[in-house]
């Protein structure tokens, strides 16, 4: 420790900082009159036992009436069951024919016209080409 | 855990008593503190019993990450600042030396006292830096933390405070050759 700083230490030591009685009574008293805030939030407030009863009893009648509506439901009502019909292993699934040409002809109509279109522009093309070989040679 | 962690939890739960042990040690630190920080000796009192209790009021909000020193000498800054400017608004005369509670306060002496030089010449915030640095021993980090200040300002205001003091000391001894204020 430097001289700087002993002389700093000592003379902060020598200002009297002494608690009075008074002000520390003073300090209890006002510690004692409030709580913490965080304690204040996690104590959960007080609630008559009437609160309690009456909650319990209000859950119970749900219960029952919820019991109730599930078990007295309209008898008429069909049940529909779901029906697993085994089949013969000896008979083959028949599997119905699927119509796929008419798709199959609807989506590839347009390529076809493309390719009659191309041929077409290519046959043009060679005779033009035919036409200028000729006059060349 | 430490001793002083229960502590802060058993008065996180309401525990006064635990409050006032967990306190107990910082005290006499904390009020000579504030002697220093207030304008009179009144003041310095009000602030301590303010601190005290907002600490204890709001103790559910303190991050033991921090020191409690740390948390509590923050809160007292706070406090005496906050009873500082109503006073200078009330009295308008803060350079009244019959209000310094140092005058009081500091025993006797044959040489006059570094800590009144200090709040004279430096400003409250590099004379609290000051403080917590050579009286409480804080770390620079801590100090910072306590004045919401950064870390590099501490620690350039702890230097100019050094030097202006030890001018001062220097020219109070009759050294001629002292530094300049930094």
């Amino acid at each position: 420790m430097d001289n700087f700083t002993r002389r700093l230490r000592e003379d902060a030591a020598t200002i009297d900082a002494e608690v009075s009685p008074q002000l520390e009574t003073r300090i209890q008293a006002s510690l004692a009159a409030i709580e913490p805030d965080v304690a204040r939030q996690r104590r959960p407030a007080r609630r008559p036992v009437s609160f309690w009863l009456a909650s319990s009893l209000t859950g119970v009648a749900a219960a029952l009436a919820v019991i109730a509506v599930l078990n007295v439901n309209d008898p008429d009502e069909p049940v529909v069951v779901p029906r697993i019909v085994a089949g013969n292993p000896a008979q083959p699934l028949e599997i119905p024919a699927l119509d796929l040409d008419a798709e199959a002809a609807m989506l590839t109509a347009p390529l076809a016209r493309e390719l009659e279109n191309l041929q077409a522009d290519l046959k043009k093309a060679e005779e033009v080409v035919r036409g200028d070989v000729r006059i060349d040679f | 855990m430490s001793d002083e962690l229960q502590l802060v939890d058993a008065a996180k739960s309401g525990s006064a008593d635990a409050f006032t042990e967990l306190v107990h040690g910082y005290r006499e630190g904390l009020f000579r503190f504030l002697l220093t920080r207030c304008t009179n000796h009144a003041d310095a009192e009000d602030a301590l019993q303010d601190t005290l209790i907002n600490a204890y009021r709001y103790i559910g909000s303190y991050d033991p990450r921090w020191r409690f020193s740390t948390w509590l000498y923050r809160i007292a800054i706070r406090n005496a600042g906050r009873l500082r400017t109503q006073n200078l608004t009330e009295l308008g005369d803060p350079e009244d030396d019959r209000a310094d509670p140092l005058a009081h306060c500091i025993a006797d002496s044959e040489r006059d006292n570094l800590w009144r030089s200090a709040r004279r010449i430096l400003s409250d915030e590099v004379f609290a830096a000051m403080w917590l640095r050579y009286v409480e021993d804080m770390s620079v980090r801590d100090i910072a933390d306590v004045l919401e200040r950064s870390s590099s300002w501490t620690k350039v205001n702890l230097l100019r405070g050094r030097r202006a003091l030890e001018a001062e000391m220097n020219e109070t001894a009759g050294n001629t050759g002292s530094e300049a204020y930094g």
